[in-house]
């Protein structure tokens, strides 16, 4: 069933694109690092929960998937209902999260005596607001990827965790960026 | 049926996952200032820990899907596909591993115009990669055993858990691998 050259002929190329790409973003994070450090050291604290929930959630239902489609409890149509079902349960995780991770910044951004130059909420509406958008896109990119990569043979596993976390790493702050106007 | 399982396996594991990535952010940050005589390995930094939880991630999700496909489970884990699984992901490691090695060192001659042991930058890296990959190849085992044990789904677990768990691992890895070439070289 499983042959260890697959995996790596699978992986392979895809993990090279991703490395490269994960690279440009880190440069991109650290140009714009010291202009949050000053302004808003509270959104420069969220950007790996923003980015490392995206990614969680993205891997969680593309495991889902995959495992779906390997058993055939999930048939490759946009209509299927298991996969439908998994979404939404995806995207209301996911929100809930980001509702009490977005206090706990907060929280431990007051204790810890960062400069609070935003209020409770407009902190929590713009964390919660890029993380929706992010997990909307990432719980689209999961199912495009594992349904494509499945109809080309491709196991699933191998290819929409590498995916969805890359996408989540460079949108999460893209979004965030775009929002926070940086 | 699904929205209830997944919320009670996922949903606390996400959010302890959330507050350690606060932790880890910041604890990240400041050990990363230790690279900074070194820029190649600086810039690749963001790369290997991504990639590790790449390579992890993956292997997790495959064993999700063998144990759907009754291919593995607590009473029989130690067989073929777990082998196959296991030699796969080192190789991934290994591989992945030696070309951000060289990778580093063509930025940091290229970009930064610095010189820098070749030797030096391709051992940390192969080194931490290979270190990182053995520990959560046994962190992976470890959590699917206890996950079937439970009777969890292990879809809803070892995505969260290994990314984090990773990311620690993977920079304590790099951290060490440094020290350790810098005082053999």
């Amino acid at each position: 069933m499983y042959h260890w050259k697959r995996i790596v002929i699978n992986g392979l190329p895809l993990l090279f694109l991703c490395l490269l790409i994960e690279v440009f973003v880190g440069q991109l994070l650290l140009l714009k690092e010291e202009t949050l450090l000053q302004h808003l050291p509270l959104f420069l604290m969220a950007i790996p929960v923003i980015n490392g929930v995206g990614g969680n959630i993205g891997s969680i239902l593309g495991a889902h998937l995959a495992s779906g489609l390997h058993v055939g409890s999930v048939q490759l149509s946009i209509q299927d209902k298991v996969m439908h079902e998994t979404v939404i349960t995806a995207i209301i995780m996911g929100t809930i999260t980001y509702l009490f991770l977005s206090i706990g910044i907060y929280l431990i951004g007051l204790f810890n005596g960062l400069a609070m130059n935003v209020t409770i909420l407009s902190f929590m509406s713009t964390f919660l607001l890029t993380g929706v958008i992010l997990i909307g896109l990432l719980s689209l990119v999961s199912v495009i990827t594992a349904f494509i990569s499945f109809k080309k043979g491709i196991d699933p596993d191998d290819v929409v965790a590498p995916i969805v976390t890359t996408i989540g790493d460079t949108f999460g702050i893209l979004i965030l960026f775009l929002f926070i106007g940086v | 049926m699904i929205l209830k399982e997944m919320l009670k396996q996922s949903l606390p594991l996400l959010i302890l996952c959330g507050i350690g990535g606060i932790f880890t952010g910041s604890i990240l940050g400041s050990m990363v200032d230790i690279f900074h005589r070194i820029p190649g390995l600086l810039v690749i930094i963001p790369g290997i820990i991504a990639l590790r939880g790449n390579i992890s991630t993956a292997f997790g999700s495959r064993l999700g899907s063998a144990y759907h496909l009754g291919l593995i489970n607590a009473d029989d884990m130690w067989n073929e596909s777990l082998k196959q699984n296991v030699i796969g992901s080192l190789t991934l490691s290994v591989l992945v591993s030696a070309a951000i090695g060289v990778f580093a060192y063509g930025t940091t001659v290229l970009i930064f115009h610095q010189t820098v042991s070749l030797i030096f930058l391709l051992g940390t890296v192969l080194l931490a990669g290979i270190t990182s990959g053995l520990l959560l190849t046994l962190f992976t085992i470890g959590i699917i055993y206890l996950v079937f044990k439970r009777g969890y789904d292990p879809d809803n677990i070892t995505g969260p858990a290994l990314a984090t768990v990773g990311d620690i691992t993977t920079m304590l890895c790099i951290f060490a691998s440094a020290i350790l070439m810098e005082g053999v070289i």
